[in-house]
């Protein structure tokens, strides 16, 4: 009987055999990598170059000095971001504004990469808590958000949430294809704690910090295809993400509001 | 009717000779044992010979006189009459079982289909004679996986109910059970099909040289057929196994001319998971249940009537959180009808229903999402036996197709809304003629001609797209209205031509047209793969196939020798555009690229048929490759399903009356698959940067199974076996997947991980027979 169940349950959970195996990949010329972001906050606006590596290099990533980075607020004229760190250029000259579209450019020796993106209207957030959800059998506590999605498909948002300070790698990303104009209950679920791997569970008296992001369509398509090409070779297509920044850059420059909660779990 | 017999009479080429006066013996071949009719049985008198039809129906035209009429079929005796012609005849016959004891399953004449005189080329058959000792998963046989043993048919890889024929994509399959098209063939997320093999009288699939009657599909047509039912006796048959058992109920309705038949299976995997005190297993829910029924009732001599049907369900729960639910219903209502001696009629109506439902629920928020194909289908099909050198069929077949993409349900206080994707309606209408003409006693030659028209109607929206894929504008159609027809003409020719006695060559060519198009956010198959059908946008696809083959009987028939090459290119060809979300409503174009394929292989297959030891090795060296503007730079890349080398070796050894002990090993190499070329990283993640399609290789696969089966001791009324199974023997651990990841205990440095599904399934099954 024993042999019975464990068969049983081989056939449901698959008890996948892993292992770590070599995977002989090649070797390509390197890809400028743009993460720029503006927000409705004062002074936010900021942008980080680095490249790609081959597969078998360390995971430091160092930047990109030297770039000519300038952001235009509605076709006015470019401000030049300083570079305030190793491959990080800022500045606090332009004030983000909501429904205005700013465009990035960037020059690095002869390249040239331009990007635009647009701050949509403002969603905030109605409340946050910690919901006790039953899931898989056990039962899991997932910080949960309330917000009222606008009239009018288009709306997206991106959550960032923070344990105790660490940031979350999951990618939280909604749109309102299927939820136009309703009350928006959405709940952070993640499962890279599946291994039950304590450290990743959210647990009593942790501080959870969550930040939305209410994006444009092109920072929904980024980063719902950057979530769907995260190395798993049975998607359909693993591919680069869709970008919004022209000139052959991976990355993205977003132009988003921001609003954050933070709760202790109960 | 008769005006379109006499013009096709003005056209068939080398028309008759009168000279001599010539009379028809036509009539049905049965097997004595269980009345099942027999499709592909001999009748020859000398030179001159036929076969019977799919209804076991054969016409035959001699010279006035004397001959000597051998009547055979597989492992039946052969049959011999000396008859004196002077009229046309009816000879009905069932044929008795072999005599031959189990030691030697001498298998007489040439394997079913495959014959060196007939022109047909690109065809597999398999009795469930021959699959009875294939050692699968679990003990379950199953057609859809020992299909995938023979040459040119490759498995899309466990856990996957889907196959690739000659470089097809596994939606470019027709799948017909009792001529009704199943849209999705798995049962447990692909590892298992849904042909419950207790019920299946014959397979039989054509990878190439398709003859007219078939149509639809690019790359192959997997024919399988169910048993009528015995209308001899009653019989219950069944086995249990470790997850699944079954029972088969059959038995006449009129001695001798009408039977029924009910088959059916179910899965019982979850109930084990009730046994577990482990609550993240036992709220779970998985298994599948399917049932086969067929009656047929016989009007008179020349009338027969036979309903059929299947019904099948996957059901999978994860406590309340999912559930996905999908099944097929096929319905077949069919009348066999003999106009006079030379011809023969057939009359089909045909329903078939694919359906899937998703639920989740998620804290406030409980959604569902409901989609559907349906079908209504009429074919009618004439079967003509103009002369002893003609062969002719006529048909006609209409399908309505009712596609509905999805509907969404969501409960009140949901953050969802309710919303009903698009339905799409399409009509599918074909005329075929086809002629089998032996100009020779060495030469034969099939032609012929299917004209397809597939119109898409309205009401809905459809859409005009910019060169980046965007919407451009909406167009809106009335219901009924016509959106667009597409008319095709699909030539089929093969040919043959006899060397010796033992030997021949064939050629063939084919056009197939497919209008139906399977859209997957996975490259493995999944139930919520979605049918979408051609529009302004999609265009048919449209193959082209030549093949040229050499067949071979060696050491007096013990052994065949096949082989077969083919070169085809494919038109319209679906790829996916970088980041696709295929789960949208309105415009699904947005989300696909458009190009052309070619593939071309070489096939080898060396069959021992006789003796002690039988089974066979299959060996295929293949390539297949696509070109899509927008991927790759448009240059060709290797299809997924592109594998260079595929080996399968079947063997099957009677070891004495009791016991058969069996093998087979698989060899094949790694899907072309898109692995990253670097890495980079954004927010502090490290993310996978891709160069090119499918520009990597899984590891190569390669497996052995073993089994043996026990006859226990058999009574009169009753007998049973057991059968062991070794599943993966020396637990090769294949790539399932290879996922790419940071390391967890050092940070700074990234892996690839391989999974694997199965290492060694052992498993143990006991069936039964009482009569």
């Amino acid at each position: 009987m024993k042999l019975l169940i464990n068969m049983a349950i081989l056939l449901v959970f698959i008890t996948s055999c892993e292992k770590v195996i070599d995977v002989n990949l090649d070797s390509v010329a390197k890809k400028y990598v743009i993460e720029g972001n503006i927000t409705n906050e004062p002074g936010t606006c900021q942008v980080k170059i680095t490249q790609t590596k081959d597969f078998d290099e360390d995971n430091t990533f160092p930047g990109v000095s030297g770039a000519t980075v300038t952001v235009s607020d509605n076709g006015g004229t470019p401000v030049v971001l300083t570079e305030t760190s190793t491959g990080v250029y800022e500045t606090t000259a332009i004030n983000g504004t909501i429904g205005h579209t700013y465009t990035l450019t960037v020059n690095i020796g002869d390249l040239t990469f331009t990007a635009p993106s647009t701050i949509p209207v403002l969603v905030p957030i109605d409340s946050i808590y910690i919901d006790d959800q039953s899931l898989f059998g056990d039962v899991k506590k997932v910080a949960t958000l309330m917000y009222k999605d606008p009239e009018g498909k288009g709306n997206g948002y991106h959550f960032i949430q923070y344990k105790n300070g660490v940031r979350e790698s999951t990618i939280f990303v909604r749109n309102d294809d299927y939820t136009d104009g309703n009350e928006i209950t959405t709940s952070l679920l993640s499962f890279n704690d599946d291994d039950d791997e304590d450290e990743n569970k959210i647990k009593t008296g942790d501080t959870i910090r969550v930040v939305m992001e209410c994006i444009d369509p092109a920072g929904y398509k980024y980063w719902s295809s950057l979530e769907a090409a995260s190395g798993n070779s049975n998607n359909a297509t693993p591919a680069n993400p869709v970008t919004n920044i022209t000139g052959g850059a991976l990355g993205y420059f977003s132009a988003h509001t921001t609003e954050e909660r933070t709760i202790v779990v109960p | 009717m008769n005006k379109l017999i006499l013009l096709i009479v003005l056209l068939l080429p080398g028309t008759f000779t009168f000279a001599q006066q010539k009379h028809t013996i036509s009539g049905t071949l049965k097997a004595r044992k269980n009345g099942e009719s027999l499709i592909g049985a001999s009748v020859r008198s000398k030179n001159t010979g036929t076969v019977t039809n799919e209804y076991g129906f054969y016409s035959l035209t001699l010279p006035k006189g004397a001959h000597t009429i051998e009547i055979s079929s597989m492992g039946l005796q052969t049959a011999s009459l000396n008859i004196v012609l002077t009229r046309d005849t009816i000879i009905n016959l069932a044929l008795e079982e072999s005599s031959s004891t189990l030691n030697e399953v001498v298998i007489n004449g040439t394997t079913q289909g495959r014959s060196i005189k007939g022109t047909q080329m690109g065809i597999e058959k398999l009795t469930t004679k021959e699959m009875k000792n294939i050692p699968m998963l679990l003990g379950e046989r199953d057609v859809m996986k020992a299909i995938q043993l023979l040459p040119g048919i490759k498995s899309a890889g466990e856990g996957n109910a889907g196959f690739f024929v000659r470089g097809g994509a596994a939606d470019q399959n027709l799948i017909l059970l009792d001529e009704a098209p199943v849209y999705n063939a798995s049962h447990l997320l692909g590892f298992f099909s849904t042909f419950n093999s207790d019920a299946i009288k014959d397979v039989t699939v054509y990878k190439g040289g398709m003859p007219a009657q078939y149509g639809g599909r690019l790359s192959s047509v997997l024919d399988i057929k169910m048993n009528d039912g015995n209308d001899q006796d009653y019989n219950v048959s069944g086995g249990i196994g470790l997850i699944s058992s079954k029972l088969n109920v059959e038995g006449p309705v009129q001695k001798g001319k009408s039977s029924f038949l009910i088959s059916g299976r179910r899965t019982y995997a979850d109930m084990f998971l009730k046994l577990s005190s482990d609550t993240t297993l036992n709220n779970n829910k998985l298994y599948f249940y399917d049932l086969n029924g067929k009656i047929n009732y016989q009007l008179g001599d020349r009338d027969k009537i036979y309903l059929s049907g299947y019904f099948g369900a996957d059901k999978l729960g994860v406590g309340d959180n999912f559930g996905l639910k999908w099944g097929n219903g096929t319905g077949t209502l069919r009348w066999n009808h003999i106009i006079n001696s030379k011809l023969f009629s057939n009359t089909s109506l045909i329903f078939s229903n694919y359906s899937y439902e998703i639920s989740i629920k998620n804290g406030a928020n409980d959604v569902k999402l409901y989609s559907q194909i349906r079908d209504w289908n009429i074919k009618e099909e004439i079967q003509w036996y103009a002369s002893d050198k003609h062969n002719v069929r006529i048909g006609l077949n209409s399908i309505y197709h009712t596609m509905r993409p999805g509907d969404i349900t969501s409960s009140a206080g949901s953050s969802f809304n309710s919303e009903d994707f698009q339905k799409r309606y399409s009509w599918e209408n074909a005329l075929y003629l086809s002629d089998v003409w032996k100009t020779t006693e060495k030469f034969n030659v099939s032609y012929g001609l299917r004209v397809t028209a597939f119109s898409i109607l309205g009401g809905g929206d459809f859409y005009n797209l910019d060169k980046d894929g965007n919407v451009k504008d909406t167009m809106h159609y009335k219901s009924g209205e016509f959106v667009k027809t597409y008319l095709n003409l699909e030539p089929r020719l093969a040919m043959s031509y006899q060397l010796n006695s033992s030997a021949s060559i064939k050629a063939s060519y084919v056009r197939n047209v497919q209008n139906l198009h399977l859209i997957s956010n996975s490259t493995t198959s999944s139930p919520t793969d979605k049918w979408v059908a051609s529009t302004n946008i999609i265009k048919p696809e449209i193959s082209d196939q030549v093949s040229l083959g050499y067949y071979k009987n060696l050491a007096g028939n013990k052994y065949e020798l096949t082989v077969e090459t083919y070169y085809k290119t494919m038109q319209h060809q679906i790829d996916y555009r970088d980041g696709a979300d295929v789960f949208v409503n309105g415009s699904i174009e947005t989300q696909l690229l458009f190009g052309k394929g070619r593939a071309y292989g070489v096939e080898w297959l060396l069959k021992k048929k006789a003796g002690k030891l039988t089974g066979w090795v299959s060996y295929t060296l293949s390539k297949t490759e696509r070109k899509i503007d927008g991927i790759n730079s448009g240059a060709w890349y290797n299809a997924r399903q592109d594998r260079t080398h595929d080996i399968a070796i079947v063997a099957m050894y009677q070891l004495n009356e009791k016991w058969t002990l069996s093998a087979n090993w698989i060899y094949y190499t790694g899907d072309a698959v898109s692995f990253p070329s670097g890495k980079y990283t954004v927010g502090n993640e490290v993310y996978y940067y891709y160069t090119q399609r499918n520009g990597y290789r899984m590891p190569n696969y390669h497996r052995l199974d073993i089994g043996a089966t026990k006859q226990l001791k058999v009574r009169k009324h009753w007998s049973s076996e057991l059968a062991f199974s070794l599943y993966n023997a020396y637990g090769r651990e294949n790539a399932y997947t290879i996922t790419f990841r940071t390391n967890k205990d050092d940070a700074s440095k990234t892996e690839a991980v391989q999974t694997a599904l199965f290492k060694f399934i052992p498993s143990i099954s006991y069936n039964f027979k009482f009569r």
